[in-house]
């Protein structure tokens, strides 16, 4: 019972897994539509597109970062999917959905690492022109006529899972393993905590650093693949807010915006329960106007919660 | 009393001097004095406040450089500490408190401000003075109380009831006499195997002409005062700054680290001055915070923590930290001396060649400290050399095998550790701005009567030579500034062995020397400043010279 408590208090992921089995069955004792088939599929659908781009946000703030850009980089990455599948297929449209992605995130990562502006001016500057670009090559229509091979990641199923929930655990699980054991991970943390000690003890702080932001414009990208595979079609609006809810699940997940604490277990989890919540409140018939009201007030909670708990060391 | 914030102390008429200084870099010098008045009520009255600086500002004497307009960012170190205490002054407080006012002072300006904390007491203010210095404590203070890990061991005691090595074992506990573990002359020798050598460093703005070798097992410090550039010369040479003249030879081989990482995977190790900010990764157990050097040397995706295991046993052991304390999840509860244990291990795991250490024990208490010291020699006999930078002139003294004393970004002495006492160490340190006094004066002398003219200090049958001019029809003295042969080598042997006050011959009939002892303000001596002559000017007067030195830097002057 001790070392139960002892893991319950110094072990975030587990505290998170009580909340998110709380709510769980809290929500099935409070809507018998909650527990059933149609609805759990739903819900990892949902928790799909915002849990690929909050893998990447929590990077960005183990280093004490931010990537206010990923929903507009959604929008973009979204529309060259649309453009570049016409133009060369399946293949080459996510190719170049990913590398557009990508190339966002380096910028971002170069002049917040090389150029010392801040990541908060730096990535409310991407966000604005990713937006832009998204309407730009539109035109500030929408694309339809996918290729239909699209539609199967969120269609086919394996192992009883979604397509593509199974890929989104199966990220997690790799990155999950990058931030244990690998010497990039660790350097990412070392980073947000002290980054001083660790450009003193040799780490390769400006290449980590970059990688973090290419990793979240890449996520960026692979949101707006599942984004596109639901309903076959691409809007320049889409992904929008999608930034929001990224650092929303990354900070109800445990990590501090000052970086150097944070679990991506945490940030998974995280991003459950404000889908649950959310899947909650529309099963009880809760206005959607109030649904933002809920979601803010748990949001804040969670983060003095946790504060409180870990000795109040260092706020969110 | 409880006070609840700095502006509830200091309305209850409580200051205080910072040891770190505090000071708004981008406000001007009169802006910084008057900060506190902006948490007071009332307008702002610049005029008044103005002339109130200047008055404060001139009680440190001329010399100091200080204007009120000037910015802040601008001022040397010393310069920067002098503004801390007229902005304690400025508030007129009915108890100052100064907290290692000194450290970043020349004994000139240290002098300066006990002759201002004397006129405080005079003016029947309280003074509380914070110092690990003995001579300043013994010079300044009427009371002492000693506080040892956090405990008062002494509260009140008279100063003049007790004696130096009285006091030092009330701060330590115990005799002190072992703490630095010298074991003879066994390391003094080191090898002939040079690991670092540096010529003419620079790295502006702190460093300009850096020059020393260290030698395997050998452990060098490099001395002076806060700002002297000795923090920054190691992180040029452990790839942390851009050097932008000058070569470092790693090994006998030309060697430049763009990065830290260059560094290690030379075979360097450098654990830093400020232990929270660039040491301590407070998110990481202790092991992990262990093992982040060798995250930075260790090539491939992976940890390789594996590898190490062992070698933290063994570590752990050499450093008497128990085993259990590994998987802390943060090591800051730990005390300061535990924190730079690890800081020391984390490096030593590596198995480095060269060891850089900048203050390695700032903030730790005495009893670590020893172990620290312990630990050092164990470093260097197994054959790392060891460069330590450290503030405190007899930790330096007690731990150097050879000292480079470093004085404005120039290194302008390199002296075997036994030769000097902590008084011409800081003679030695004293800011070049500072010692332009004398140079002047050397030079106003060389100018008017030709020879050659020098600043020096003889201990026993060894001079210091601090500063050295050649005019015109230049003798050989036998020595060079930084230089400290012995008084037979050099060669006016008889003009430094003898007391005469007027000029005296050699045997040979060669040179002719004059010496003039010049003495600060409270009498306390501040070496020679002599002159010698291959061939005496015609007109030349001794008794004249001897007025003029004694009234240009003598009892009368205010700074050297």
């Amino acid at each position: 019972m001790k070392r139960v408590l002892h893991v319950l208090a110094t072990q975030i992921e587990f505290r998170m897994l009580l909340v998110v089995i709380v709510v769980m069955v809290s929500l099935s004792l409070s809507s018998p539509y909650f527990f059933t088939a149609s609805n759990l599929y739903n819900v990892m659908d949902q928790s799909v597109v915002t849990g690929m781009v909050a893998l990447g946000q929590t990077l960005v703030i183990l280093i004490g970062g931010i990537d206010l850009s990923v929903g507009a980089l959604a929008g973009v990455t979204g529309i060259v999917l649309g453009l570049a599948c016409h133009a060369a297929g399946l293949f080459g449209g996510i190719a170049a959905c990913l590398g557009v992605g990508a190339l966002a995130g380096l910028i971002n990562g170069v002049i917040v690492t090389y150029g010392g502006v801040a990541a908060f001016v730096v990535t409310l500057g991407m966000m604005a022109i990713g937006r832009s670009m998204a309407y730009v090559l539109s035109g500030a229509n929408s694309i339809s006529d996918l290729p239909p091979g699209l539609s199967d990641i969120s269609t086919g199923t394996v192992a009883g899972l979604p397509v593509d929930f199974a890929c989104l655990l199966a990220a997690y699980a790799l990155c999950w393993l990058f931030l244990t054991y690998a010497k990039g991970g660790r350097t990412l943390y070392a980073i947000g905590s002290n980054v001083e000690a660790a450009r003193v003890a040799g780490l390769s702080i400006a290449l980590w650093s970059v990688l973090a932001y290419v990793v979240s414009g890449v996520m960026s990208g692979v949101a707006a693949i599942f984004l596109a595979s639901r309903i076959l079609s691409i809007d320049p609006i889409g992904g929008s807010g999608l930034e929001l809810d990224a650092i929303a699940a990354v900070v109800i997940g445990g990590a501090s915006l000052f970086g150097g604490r944070g679990s991506i277990i945490g940030t998974l989890l995280g991003g459950f329960i404000m889908v649950f919540i959310r899947n909650g409140l529309n099963l009880l018939n809760v206005s959607p106007y109030w649904q933002g009201s809920a979601i803010g007030a748990i949001i804040v909670a969670a983060v003095l919660v946790e504060r409180l708990l870990s000795g109040g060391r260092r706020g969110g | 009393m409880h006070f609840v914030g700095a502006r509830d102390a200091i309305r209850s008429g409580v200051a205080m001097v910072m040891q770190e200084t505090s000071l708004a870099p981008d406000l001007s010098v009169l802006e910084n004095i008057m900060l506190p008045r902006l948490g007071m009520r009332g307008a702002l009255r610049w005029g008044r406040m103005r002339a109130q600086a200047r008055t404060l500002l001139a009680e440190f004497g001329e010399g100091t450089g200080l204007t009120p307009d000037t910015q802040v960012r601008d001022l040397s170190i010393a310069q920067r500490q002098l503004v801390e205490i007229a902005k304690a002054l400025a508030l007129d407080s009915r108890i100052l408190i100064f907290d290692e006012p000194t450290a970043a002072l020349s004994p000139h300006e240290s002098e300066r401000l006990f002759d201002i904390i004397r006129g405080l007491a005079a003016r029947d203010r309280g003074v509380v003075f914070v110092s690990h210095r003995l001579e300043e404590i013994f010079s300044v203070t009427d009371r002492v109380t000693v506080l040892r890990e956090g405990h008062v061991v002494a509260a009140g005691v008279p100063t003049t009831s007790l004696t130096q090595p009285e006091l030092v074992r009330l701060m330590v506990g115990r005799e002190v006499s072992d703490i630095y573990a010298r074991q003879g002359a066994a390391n003094t020798a080191g090898s002939e195997d040079v690991v670092l050598r540096v010529r003419g460093l620079a790295s502006p703005p702190r460093v300009h002409d850096v020059s020393f070798e260290v030698r395997r097992g050998e452990i060098v410090a490099l001395a002076g005062l806060v700002g002297a550039g000795r923090s920054e010369t190691l992180e040029t040479i452990f790839g942390l700054r851009r050097p932008t003249a000058g070569t470092i030879e790693l090994h006998g081989r030309p060697f430049r680290a763009h990065t830290p990482r260059e560094a290690i995977r030379a075979g360097i190790g450098f654990v830093p001055e400020d232990r929270r900010g660039q040491g301590i990764v407070p998110d990481f157990t202790v092991r992990e915070n262990l093992m982040l050097a060798h995250l930075g040397e260790h090539v491939g995706p992976g940890l390789g923590y594996d590898v190490r295991d062992a070698s933290v046993r063994r570590l752990l052991d050499l450093l008497e930290l128990p085993q259990q304390r590994l998987l802390d999840a943060s090591m800051l509860n730990f005390s300061g001396g535990m924190q730079q244990k690890v800081i020391l291990a984390r490096w030593l795991l590596l198995e480095p060649r060269l060891l850089l250490l900048d203050e390695p024990t700032r903030g730790v208490d005495i009893g670590t400290r020893s172990s620290i010291y312990a630990l050092l020699r164990r470093v260097a006999a197994g054959g790392i050399a060891c460069v330590v930078v450290s503030s405190d002139f007899e930790e330096v003294i007690g731990i150097a095998d050879r000292i480079v004393v470093l004085s404005d970004g120039v290194s302008v002495a390199d002296i075997p550790g036994r030769l000097l006492d902590i008084e011409r160490l800081a003679m030695f340190a004293a800011p070049r701005s500072s010692a332009e006094r004398t140079h002047t004066v050397l030079e106003a002398l060389a100018a008017a009567h030709g020879g050659t003219t020098y600043w020096i200090d003889i201990d026993g049958p060894r001079l210091f030579c601090f500063d050295r001019v050649n005019g015109a029809r230049a003798a050989e003295p036998g020595f060079v500034g930084g230089g400290f042969p012995e008084i037979e080598e050099t060669r006016i042997p008889r003009a430094l062995s003898a007391t005469a006050e007027g000029l005296v011959a050699e045997a040979d009939g060669r040179l002719h020397s004059l010496l003039v002892p010049v003495h600060g303000r409270r009498g306390h001596r501040l070496g020679l400043v002599g002159m010698t002559f291959a061939e005496v000017p015609s007109g030349f007067d001794a008794e004249t010279v001897r007025r003029r030195v004694m009234s240009e830097l003598g009892v009368q002057s205010e700074v050297v």
